[in-house]
Formats: structure tokens, C-alpha cells, sequence
């Protein structure tokens, strides 16, 4: 890193223990690692189609994915890889997708971090942002009218939150007063429009509660700590009846909205004042701070990176999918006759 | 016999549903209270409670999403449109999430559209439409247009128990106007297959919806051995009755009320081209309404929908081909 942009230390807040942060930890350095050996492989060609990664934002996608208990279900977006860990998925199912494989979530029918995982409660992504904020207001109101005691979580940017989807999925969780969780990844840009181009109220916590009446606390998305207790005090409330929450969590998106865009759009000062709030950079500084030894972080540096390694072998030895196969599935329950030829 | 509308058969398929399986609710524009813009879900409010019946705001891509997300959860719901017109509002969250998400993902998606399509009661172009056509061909979706009493009930029940989404166009002219004997309770029609409602050896006319009591009365009313095969279920699309049909009559004409570059008509006709050319004796015809929204006023819209009368002259064409 850069010696005039040292990293600023993830807060010290005293409601997040040493293995809370370890755990984080781990979860942004998972995705950090795996995107970057992704890219990698994007750019041999290995890896085929457009290419998304979460950088800087890693730590939103970690907290929000581990506030989040057994039985609680999630819909990510494109940058939170580390919530689908957090979740179960492994790297193997991950790299599976983004590999095309025949044995991975969506078989090969979708790419790259378009997937989701029935058995992990993960839904999968689809592109036209804002579509699965009225998905998880549903899966919330499953939960209201079994009083069952779960929690249904999205993110949306800054982006979606211009489309009427989202409006209507954020006024239905008001109306219902459901167990939905709302993270707003404030990443600054969608695709390359910067977010006062969007709207004329730039500033989203007070939009949503001034708006939708869903409490809505703004936080350091690069710092995993701070962001995790916070987001983690919205999925208890929403789990104890109290309606709908939301988190605005502050970052920037470090690389472009895809491999093919540089983001040369995005202003020098602005990069500096991220330059010393890379969220891996942060927490690692953190628990030095609290006193891991360097050998300690050496080895959760090398398991994850091992487990990311691991992960792409046994996706590179999955068997492609069989063209033959292509028509299964389309209904849950196929027509008994043959609907074409 | 207890002779019961079309209307009434819906009513009674969403009440015993929601009798059989705690899991079936119901939500929608003005159903609760209101009991619907035109009382298909009447005194269910009172009778199951706002947790059966819920009242929505007006946000048919909201509403729709809730119901995809309910679903992913184990939950039946079925949805209201107040109009079919208004399926463009949701257009995208169905074809993109709900029909989708089981090709790509295997989570099923159990999930019933209700929507009061069709014309005659002199709605115009925002209330009047048959855009049944725009799903059909989807992968992943199942559309039914019901036209009689009996698969009023028995395709909403299988709509409901189907685990894919399922979209039911009902029509409303024929809410009130058909009547017959009451479904069995439990009756369910099978989603995918079309019923002959009427044998004949002359002719073929291939249709749905409001065109089945139309085709039925035209061959009455004609006196030629006219066959009537209501597909029922317009996507996926029953080949197989389609060909058999034409094997046996040799002469199709296809009829429907949505617009004659819609519909089910251009799926119909480029299997029975394809599959039954060599079955034929005379070039596939269709009768369907001109390519314009549907019109306001009397005159217009009584020209634009498919009578009785033209039905025959349309026949009497084929047979004379």
C-alpha cells in the first residue's frame, strides 16, 4: 500500500468479540482472494462471459452475511461474495458458477456470481437490480405469517435505488411490517454515474426513513466491525417484531462496474480518501491492535488462501455441463407432453 | 343441479383452497374488504382473516415480487390483478424472477396470477385487453385460459397446487354470463391438456377462453360436424390433441379474442404448419380480432370481437375451401 495512505483501524467496538472479528476477517479475505485469482483467470480467458468484483466493499458483504442466523435467508447482489461464504457456500460452488460448470449452482446456465443456493437459502441474483427487494419482502412475510422467528436480508445500491421495484418493495415492508433487513451499498457509482447524478437527496438513511419510515443507521462500510454490529443490531430488531431495517453502508467501489470498465470516471481525491480504508487492510490492522500475533495471521492468510485454491482444483476438475440436459428443469413440474418440437 | 357462473367457480376454487392448505393465501388490489373489483374473493376477508387475504397497495410489481419471495418460502399465493391489463406492471419480475429462477436455480416457485382478461363489457384498451400471448412461449411459465364453469374451478385449483408460477387468465365477460352445474368440490382440471368440447369430422376449430362458448354456439348454429378442441391451457401447448384433431378433420380454423398477431394463434398455427401440413385440405385459418387495442365504443368493439356470426362466415369459408 501506498506509505502516504496508511490504513485507518477498524473501530474497537466492545460488542463485537475477538472471534466475531476473526470471522470477518476470514470472510473478506476469502472473497478478496478469490475475486483477485477470478480476475486473473478472466483475463487468461479461462473464465468466459463479463467479470464483477466486490473490492472495497468486501466488508459490508461479510458483516451482513454473518449477522445473519441458521434459518435466516439472504438475496445478494453482484459484490457480495463474502455473504454467500458466510452463508455455506463454499469456494468450490463459487468457482463452479463463474467456471460454467456442469455440477455448479446454476449447472452453467448462469455465470459468474449470478447464482444462488436453494440449500443455503441463497437466492440467486437476476440482473435487473431492485427486482429481489420485493422477493425478500415476501420471503419476510412467509416468516410474519408462520411467527416464525427469521430474518430475510437484501442489499441494494445506491443504483437500484431509483427503480420502482425498489420503491414498492420498501413501501410493501412498511405496510406489512415484515422481518426485512435492507443494506444499502453505497458504493458511490452505478456503472459510471456518480450517485448525485441519481438523486437529488444524496443522503440514502434519511431517504429511507423519511420516506419508507424504516430506521435506517449510516455507517463506514469499510470498516467490517462497526458495520457488522451495526447491521447485526438491524437483523435482531427486525427478528423481535420491530418492522423493517435498514443499514447505509458508506464505501466506494474500488474497480469498475466490470472487468471491461476502468473507472477512469472516478475522481482522484476521491480514490485518496479510500486508499487508506481498503477494508482487508483495516481489519487486519485491527486485530494486530488487538493483539494477534503476526504468525496467527499468517496462518489464516495461508488457509484462506488455500481454501481458495482448493476451491478452483476441484471446480477445474467438475465436468462440463451436457448440452442434452439443457431442457431440464425449465418447469418444476414439466408438461407430460412435449410442449415443441 | 346447483348451477353455479363462471364467477362463482372461482370464488368457491380460491375459498376451498384456502380451506385445504394453510399455505394458500391470497393478495391483491381491494380483495380484502372490497372482496375484489369484481367479488371473486367476496366474504373471504371475513371468513380466513387479513393473514389469508391481504390487502395491497397499489404496486403490482411489489405485490407479484412478495409473492415470488412467499413462494421460494414453501407458501401457495395467489395473486389479484385487478385487470390483465395491468400484468405490464409486473411484466418484468415475472418473466425475469419467476420464470427463471427454477431453470437456473431448483427452487420452485408455486405461485398463482389470477387476472380478469378479455373483452365486451366495453372496457377499452386499459381494461378490456387478452395479453395472454406475451407469455406464452416463455420458458418456465404456464399460462391457462379457462372458458367454461368447470375449468373456471378445476384449472385454479391446479394452478394452485402446481409448484411452477401459473398464470390464469379468467375472462371477465363470461363472470357472470356462464353458468352450469357446480364443480365437484376438489375438481381439478390438468394443467397442459386440452379437452374436445365438441366431436365432429368436418372441421376444427381450435380455440379458448370466451372463444369456446362462441365456437360452440357457430357449430350449433352452422349444422356442419364441427369439432371443438378448447386447448384450455395455451402454454405449454397441447401438440399432441392439436395434430389428432387435425388428422381428423383436416380443416383448422383457430379463434381467439386477443388480437390476431397474438395470442395462442401463431404457436397453434406453426405446429399444426409444421407437424399436420400433410394432414390438411385446406390452408389453416384464423379468426381474431384486427391488430389495435381493443375500442371503447359499442360499435367498434362489437366490430373488433369475434361474434357468433363471424365464426360462421369464417367456417363456411373453410368447409367451402
Amino acid at each position: 500500500m501506498p506509505t502516504e495512505h496508511p490504513p485507518i483501524p477498524c473501530s474497537s467496538v466492545p460488542t463485537v468479540g475477538r472471534d466475531a472479528r476473526i470471522a470477518l476477517y476470514r470472510l473478506v479475505l476469502r472473497q478478496r482472494l478469490f475475486e483477485e485469482r477470478a480476475l486473473a483467470l478472466y483475463r487468461q480467458g479461462r473464465i468466459a462471459g463479463s467479470f464483477y468484483d466486490g473490492r472495497g466493499q468486501e466488508a459490508v458483504a461479510a458483516a451482513a452475511g454473518l449477522a445473519l442466523a441458521d434459518g435466516d435467508v439472504v438475496c445478494p447482489l453482484n459484490r457480495e461474495l463474502a455473504t454467500h461464504f458466510a452463508r455455506g457456500v463454499t469456494t468450490a460452488d463459487a468457482f463452479r458458477n463463474y467456471l460454467g460448470r456442469g455440477d455448479g449452482p446454476t449447472r452453467g446456465r448462469d455465470g459468474n456470481m449470478h447464482f444462488g443456493m436453494k440449500t443455503r437459502d441463497v437466492f440467486p441474483l437476476v440482473s435487473m437490480l431492485g427486482d429481489l427487494v420485493p422477493v425478500t419482502v415476501g420471503a419476510a412475510l412467509a416468516f410474519k405469517r408462520r411467527h416464525e422467528p427469521r430474518v430475510a436480508l437484501t442489499f441494494l445500491g445506491e443504483g437500484a435505488l431509483a427503480t420502482g421495484d425498489s420503491h414498492e418493495g420498501l413501501n410493501l415492508a412498511g405496510v406489512w411490517q415484515v422481518p426485512a433487513v435492507f443494506v444499502l451499498q453505497r458504493n458511490q457509482y452505478a456503472f459510471s454515474t456518480p450517485t448525485a447524478r441519481e438523486m437529488v437527496n444524496t443522503r440514502l438513511a434519511e431517504r429511507i426513513y423519511g420516506g419508507w419510515s424504516i430506521p435506517c443507521e449510516a455507517v463506514d462500510g469499510t470498516d467490517a466491525v462497526e458495520t457488522y454490529d451495526v447491521v447485526h443490531a438491524a437483523v435482531e430488531r427486525a427478528r423481535r417484531g420491530l418492522g423493517p431495517q435498514a443499514v447505509e453502508a458508506v464505501t466506494l467501489r474500488i474497480h469498475g462496474h466490470a472487468a471491461h470498465d476502468d473507472a477512469r470516471y472516478v475522481p482522484q481525491d476521491l480514490r485518496d480518501v479510500y486508499a487508506s480504508r481498503d477494508p482487508v487492510d483495516r481489519l487486519r490492522l485491527r486485530l494486530e491492535l488487538d493483539g494477534l500475533e503476526p504468525a496467527e495471521l499468517e496462518v489464516i492468510q495461508a488457509e484462506e488462501t488455500e481454501t481458495v485454491l482448493a476451491g478452483l482444483a476441484a471446480a477445474e476438475a467438475s465436468p462440463p455441463p451436457d448440452p442434452a440436459t439443457l431442457e431440464h428443469g425449465v418447469w418444476a413440474a414439466p408438461p407430460q407432453r412435449s410442449a415443441t418440437r | 343441479m346447483t348451477a353455479v357462473t363462471y364467477l362463482e367457480a372461482i370464488h368457491a376454487a380460491l375459498a376451498d383452497a384456502l380451506r385445504d392448505d394453510e399455505r394458500v393465501f391470497l393478495l391483491g388490489e381491494d380483495i380484502g374488504h372490497l372482496g375484489g373489483a369484481f367479488g371473486a374473493t367476496k366474504g373471504l376477508f371475513e371468513e380466513f382473516g387479513e393473514d389469508r387475504v391481504l390487502d395491497t397497495p397499489i404496486s403490482e410489481e411489489g405485490f407479484v415480487g412478495a409473492a415470488i419471495g412467499a413462494a421460494w418460502m414453501g407458501e401457495r399465493p395467489v395473486v389479484e390483478l385487478q385487470f390483465a391489463d395491468f400484468v405490464t406492471c409486473p411484466f418484468d419480475i415475472i418473466v425475469t424472477v419467476a420464470a427463471k429462477t427454477h431453470w437456473r436455480s431448483g427452487i420452485a416457485l408455486p405461485l398463482t396470477i389470477r387476472m380478469p382478461s378479455g373483452g365486451g363489457v366495453r372496457g377499452g384498451p386499459f381494461h378490456a385487453g387478452s395479453p395472454e400471448g406475451w407469455f406464452v412461449g416463455q420458458p418456465g411459465l404456464k399460462v391457462v385460459c379457462p372458458g367454461t364453469v368447470e375449468d373456471a374451478y378445476g384449472l385454479l385449483r391446479a394452478a394452485i397446487d402446481d409448484p411452477d408460477p401459473v398464470l390464469v387468465f379468467e375472462h371477465k365477460g363470461l363472470y357472470r354470463r356462464l353458468k352450469a352445474e357446480a364443480p365437484p368440490p376438489g375438481h381439478r382440471t390438468p394443467i397442459g391438456r386440452a379437452y374436445v368440447a365438441r366431436e365432429g369430422a368436418d372441421a376444427t376449430v381450435i380455440t379458448y377462453g370466451s372463444g369456446v362458448t362462441t365456437a360452440l354456439a357457430a357449430a350449433d348454429r352452422l349444422g356442419a360436424d364441427v369439432e371443438v378442441l378448447d386447448l384450455r391451457t395455451v402454454w405449454p401447448l397441447d401438440r399432441e390433441a392439436v395434430l389428432a384433431s387435425v388428422g381428423k378433420t383436416s380443416r383448422v380454423l383457430v379463434l381467439q379474442e386477443a388480437a390476431r398477431s397474438t395470442g395462442a394463434a401463431g404457436l397453434v398455427l406453426s405446429v399444426v404448419a409444421r407437424e399436420g401440413f400433410e394432414l390438411l385440405d385446406a390452408p389453416p385459418a384464423l379468426h381474431a380480432p384486427p391488430d389495435t387495442p381493443v375500442p371503447f365504443a359499442p360499435e367498434l368493439e362489437d366490430a373488433y370481437l369475434p361474434s357468433v356470426d363471424s365464426t360462421i362466415r369464417a367456417l363456411e369459408e373453410l368447409l367451402a375451401y
